[in-house]
């Protein structure tokens, strides 16, 4: 355990060092700006608009500081061969993923977190308003979220054999998880038997991101979420991350560095 | 020296676990499917406004999980169109159109029903797609009762379509927390259509049990006026 937490502080320790704080900086200077202008522009609950814009913008700078990451640390580990000092410790390859997978997730969280206090603190001390319960909701579904996809960009970087590869399938990745949602709505369209069967794969193979998507529902009277959808959608992002954690660890192990 | 850790029993189980697992999410993934989308998608049909926007703003939002933020991006496109006098020339044609593609990406931002409905209806009248749009937005957002008001507004203004008004009246009204109000306007809309022995109910009712002496004596001048119309023997549809 204290080896993987070791490797934890080293990742979370290297992207602070290589600026991703930055990204939460210039995302929260982007959404004030937005905000402010949409609130000038558009006719309807100024608060509620700022909120709705709020998750928008701490998914996209989870997701940013993801990619950049997984960019940045691509180049380091595997390109400038860096992977050699861990692995060259008493620690397993396994460890070694696990270890990476929550200093990226520590620095994701700590930017939708930071981000999160200043949507709230903009709206109850700023605007005078009220936060609903659902918005907190939203962030903890926030970040199981960038969890179940930060495991899967670490897996990819474990598989990948360039810096663009691992970032482009992450880009995909992320983009035809949220259609995944529409999947079974396409099923029901008349498509050809080949194209349903492709369709019925990538709806099991890909991350259902939607499943985690309460930003869009924050003021559906109809959403239920209660204990029983907790734990499906815990239970969800354990196994799938489990499932593809085991599919980047065999491929670390089969992988030669050289 | 530390010696190297065993790899464990993890990756010894690895084939077993990954099938299982890949069954266990498949579950999970379908189950909570059910519950973040209980109705399957379904966009309102565009009849004026070019299909191949509606169809780029539906992508976008749909690939980016983003549904909401593009909607709130397209509804100030939608305020600047309605705002452009350009568009005077064809009486604003698609700006049902754009409410209902807004309504569709962010179906719980009410201002898009009370903006779209009031411009169609009171500056356009368009009753029709008045209507149907606030139609839309109370089945989204059936505890809105500011949608239930302008759609019996709505109906009211256009005396053909006081149908419109009287189910989702009647609905409101038999509530016990209804507003009196509410209750006021669908008395009056039973004597608009004709109806005195409704409104007659209501109104006694309302004589009987209203909470202050306002309303008791407002319900008393109603029962009067209705039943000067029934003595007078000319009752029948004041539309």
């Amino acid at each position: 355990m204290s080896r993987i937490l070791s490797l934890t502080t080293f990742t979370f320790r290297e992207l602070i060092r290589s600026n991703m704080l930055f990204v939460w900086l210039v995302w929260v200077v982007v959404l004030c700006g937005l905000a402010f202008l949409l609130s000038i522009l558009s006719f309807g609950s100024i608060l509620e608009i700022f909120m709705d814009l709020g998750l928008a913008g701490m998914e996209m700078a989870g997701l940013m500081v993801l990619l950049l990451g997984l960019a940045a640390t691509y180049n380091t580990e595997m390109e400038q061969k860096a992977v050699f000092l861990h692995l060259a410790k008493p620690l397993t390859r396994g460890e070694y993923l696990l270890g990476r997978i929550l200093g990226f997730f520590l620095v994701i969280s700590l930017v939708v977190v930071g981000m999160g206090l200043v949507v709230v603190g903009l709206v109850v001390f700023v605007g005078g308003g009220t936060v609903p319960a659902m918005f907190y909701n939203s962030v903890v579904f926030l970040l199981l979220e960038m969890f179940v996809l930060t495991v899967v960009g670490m897996t990819y970087q474990a598989i990948g054999t360039s810096m663009a590869g691992v970032v482009l399938y992450s880009f995909f990745t992320i983009f035809l998880g949220h259609l995944v949602g529409e999947v079974e709505w396409l099923l029901t369209q008349q498509l050809s038997n080949g194209v349903k069967d492709m369709l019925k794969t990538v709806y099991y193979i890909l991350p259902n991101l939607e499943a985690f998507n309460l930003k869009d529902r924050l003021y559906d009277p109809n959403l239920v979420l209660g204990w029983a959808q907790w734990q499906d959608a815990l239970l969800y992002a354990f196994s799938y991350s489990f499932v593809v954690f085991l599919i980047g660890w065999i491929n670390l192990e089969k992988k030669e560095f050289r | 020296m530390t010696a190297v850790p065993a790899k464990g029993w993890v990756l010894q189980w690895a084939p077993w676990l990954i099938p299982v697992l890949f069954v266990l999410q498949a579950f999970f993934s379908s189950r909570l499917e059910n519950w973040i989308h209980p109705t399957s998608f379904e966009a309102s049909p565009v009849q004026r406004m070019d299909k191949r926007v509606a169809s780029t703003l539906r992508a976008v939002a749909y690939v980016t999980g983003n549904k909401v933020l593009v909607g709130h991006l397209f509804w100030i496109g939608v305020i600047q169109y309605y705002g452009n006098d350009d568009n005077a020339g064809t009486r604003w044609a698609k700006l049902y159109d754009y409410c209902c593609l807004a309504s569709d990406l962010n179906p719980q931002f009410i201002s898009i029903y009370t903006f779209g409905a009031n411009a169609l209806a009171f500056h356009l009248k368009r009753y029709d797609q008045a209507a149907q749009l606030l139609a839309k937005g109370i089945k989204a957002n059936p505890e809105a009762i500011r949608l239930k008001y302008l759609l019996a507004a709505i109906g009211f203004q256009s005396s053909d379509r006081v149908d419109l008004m009287i189910p989702v009246l009647e609905e409101e009204a038999s509530r016990p927390d209804a507003p009196p109000l509410l209750v006021n306007i669908l008395a009056n809309t039973y004597e608009k259509m004709g109806r005195y022995e409704d409104a007659i109910q209501i109104w006694k009712k309302q004589l009987k049990e209203g909470d202050t002496d306002e309303k008791r004596i407002v319900a008393g001048q109603k029962l009067q006026e209705i039943y000067a119309i029934l003595k007078s023997g000319k009752p029948g549809n004041r539309r």
